[in-house]
């Protein structure tokens, strides 16, 4: 029966419980909402990353953290590949040379990270191939062909076809001088990408820098789903126990994104934690306001003998009936439209005609929200929560009430 | 007959300094099992203090109070809220019915409350609604009855666990004087039928007629007590 009462106490002031409802699902609908855009923009921001640098997990030489340079290279034999790649979890490896060095064309030169890639790996993975805006990616035929940015083409007067000249240091130390020619060129919005950033097919990279067969920087572990990160990371890391070969989460490795992505995230957490504060201000209020107006209903429950633990389980009830019908409902709302924009996205090109870039890495102004289970349940469950919580001071008044003061 | 409340010199003051009230100044007082006694005073005389205090709800400031054998003094808060709960029935003055449950619901918080079986509890709230001439209206809510109907609901709520005290504050204050003389009839009808001991306040001369014991308290002293009949020949 009290649970009766509870259920019909709510609905006395229809319309303040409605209120307070729909404040509920409101609040909980934007934060479910923004939370998991925000989700959805870190995971496309981490996928292009990875995919377009070292992956989810990185193995390369243990000072190469310290002192980024291709003398500091690793041999990956084929045999290890296959076994990370056996794991199920595991997409794809990749390896990769990174190098710094300059390019020069008859109109000036450029410092540029050249980064040679395996080509046939890249076009199943890089979202680079989807940027290329003039010519064509690379393939594994392509020899002394590279591709560079947009920024890098305009700077050098550079087409597809033309030549550059490529100077570095090899892994000995050694001046090299390549000449090598432009098969495309690719626009990702970036301007650190587009403008600073050459790819080349790994033999001729390992040419370049005087790398032997199988040898490379980095080998990059793509995985099908980033939450395996942990578990993949552990087994790679026994894989290689025995070597000289540090394993790395791309937090370690591409850190600046890492840190952006924590930044935001915090930050978006306090703007939502201002939203439910409102909201919960907002219970709050009401739970007071509905316990304050019966108390002399509340005295009566008492004269007849109800245990003050039973009258605070009524409020606690009333609360929770509120609270779950407030969270059903901006649950379904807010999960309902996150839903459609991780499915639909959220198109902004016509306003971000090029996207946006974070750290220096280029995200599409088409926006994917991420909406996970513990999204759902975590922020419904903290509004829940919060709403019980709530509800402890007017469950303390009213089971402290003078009855006869109340009667009088 | 076994006494259900004995009073011995019990006084209640209210604030301090200057402002201290005495609302009770050493009353005593028996009442039996099965008595059917009104209490008559005018405004400020004490009648609901000495209600509240035999209720349990409130607490003498000094002197002794056993309600059913058990001296109120040493039952914790709780305790207390058991004693109202098993052995004591209250109607209000403004019936202080639920306004959120049925006629029904309300008469059968208290069995609800004592942990009586639903199909039980039922049974015995139909029985009682019956009784007091609320036949069909089990599922009306409150708003949906007239003030006679609303106490007779209270009357039914607290007869129907058969506590060994029905204690009520001017129970027919708040309805017309045909409604009244009804409340007052069910009420007399009850105590005769089924035992049910009554304890009420009241100001007005019908009641007071029909109490078989009138008590008429003054300034917080029990001023006359005894049969009705001899203390209005007194008068």
């Amino acid at each position: 029966m009290i649970a009766r009462l509870a259920w019909r106490s709510i609905w006395r002031n229809r319309r303040r419980t409605l209120i307070t409802v729909f404040s509920i699902g409101f609040g909980l609908a934007c934060t479910v909402f923004f939370i998991a855009i925000g989700e959805g923009v870190y995971a496309q921001l981490i996928d292009q990353v990875v995919r377009l640098q070292a992956g989810h997990i990185t193995m390369e030489h243990p000072s190469y953290r310290d002192a980024p340079a291709v003398d500091l290279w690793i041999k990956v034999p084929e045999s290890l590949r296959s076994r990370i790649e056996r794991l199920p979890q595991v997409e794809r490896t990749k390896l990769i040379i990174m190098g710094q060095g300059i390019a020069r064309s008859g109109s000036g030169d450029v410092s540029a990270t050249l980064m040679g890639i395996e080509p046939s790996v890249e076009l199943d993975t890089s979202p680079l191939v989807r940027h290329i805006v003039a010519g064509r990616y690379l393939n594994e035929d392509d020899g002394p062909w590279v591709v560079i940015g947009s920024e890098l083409a305009k700077r050098l007067k550079l087409k597809v076809g033309k030549k550059m000249v490529l100077t570095t240091n090899d892994a000995a130390g050694n001046l090299v001088d390549v000449l090598c020619r432009v098969r495309g060129i690719f626009e990702t919005g970036s301007v650190e990408i587009d403008g600073y950033f050459i790819q080349a097919p790994i033999d001729f990279a390992r040419r370049v820098f005087g790398l032997p067969e199988e040898g490379a920087t980095q080998l990059g572990v793509i995985l099908r789903v980033p939450e395996a990160q942990e578990s993949v990371l552990h087994e790679v890391r026994l894989m290689v126990a025995e070597q000289d070969i540090a394993v790395l989460p791309w937090q370690e490795v591409i850190p600046e994104i890492a840190s952006y992505i924590k930044l935001d995230k915090g930050s978006n957490w306090i703007f939502q934690a201002i939203l439910i504060f409102l909201i919960l201000f907002t219970i709050f209020n009401t739970i007071l306001m509905s316990v304050l107006e019966r108390e002399r209903e509340f005295a009566v429950l008492l004269a007849l003998g109800t245990k003050p633990v039973q009258l605070r389980l009524q409020i606690l009830m009333e609360s929770a009936y509120v609270g779950l019908i407030g969270c059903t409902l901006g649950l379904l709302v807010g999960g309902l439209a996150a839903w459609a924009a991780q499915v639909w996205g959220i198109d902004l090109r016509s306003l971000l005609e090029e996207g946006f870039t974070i750290s220096g890495f280029a995200v599409s102004a088409k926006m994917h929200a991420r909406v996970t289970a513990g999204l759902l349940l975590g922020t419904a469950g903290l509004v829940f929560g919060a709403t019980l919580i709530l509800s402890l001071i007017p469950m303390h008044r009213a089971s402290r009430l003078s009855i006869v003061d109340q009667l009088r | 007959m076994a006494t259900i409340v004995n009073l011995q010199e019990v006084t209640k003051d209210y604030g301090q300094g200057q402002a201290l009230t005495h609302a009770l100044r050493g009353v005593n007082l028996i009442i039996e099992a099965g008595e059917f006694t009104a209490m008559a005073g005018p405004s400020g005389s004490g009648k609901s203090t000495l209600l509240n205090i035999i209720g349990g709800l409130d607490r003498p400031t000094s002197g002794r109070v056993l309600v059913d054998g058990r001296e109120i003094k040493d039952l914790s808060n709780t305790e207390l809220g058991l004693l109202r709960r098993d052995r004591l029935g209250f109607i209000f003055q403004s019936y202080n019915l639920i306004p959120v449950l049925t006629a029904l619901e309300n008469a059968e918080y208290v069995l609800m409350l004592q942990g009586v079986p639903t199909a039980e509890r039922r049974a015995r709230v139909r029985e009682v609604l019956a009784e007091v001439g609320l036949e069909g209206l089990e599922d009306r809510y409150p708003r949906q009855l007239s003030g006679g109907q609303q106490q007779r609901v209270a009357i039914a709520r607290a007869i129907v666990s058969e506590p060994a005290l029905v204690l009520a504050d001017e129970p027919t204050a708040n309805v017309d004087s045909k409604t009244g003389k009804a409340l007052l009839d069910l009420m007399h009808r009850l105590n005769e039928e089924k035992g049910a001991t009554f304890f009420f306040s009241t100001h007005e001369e019908a009641v007071m007629k029909r109490a078989r014991r009138l008590l008429q308290l003054e300034d917080g002293i029990i001023r006359n007590n005894g049969a009705t009949a001899d203390i209005r020949n007194t008068e």
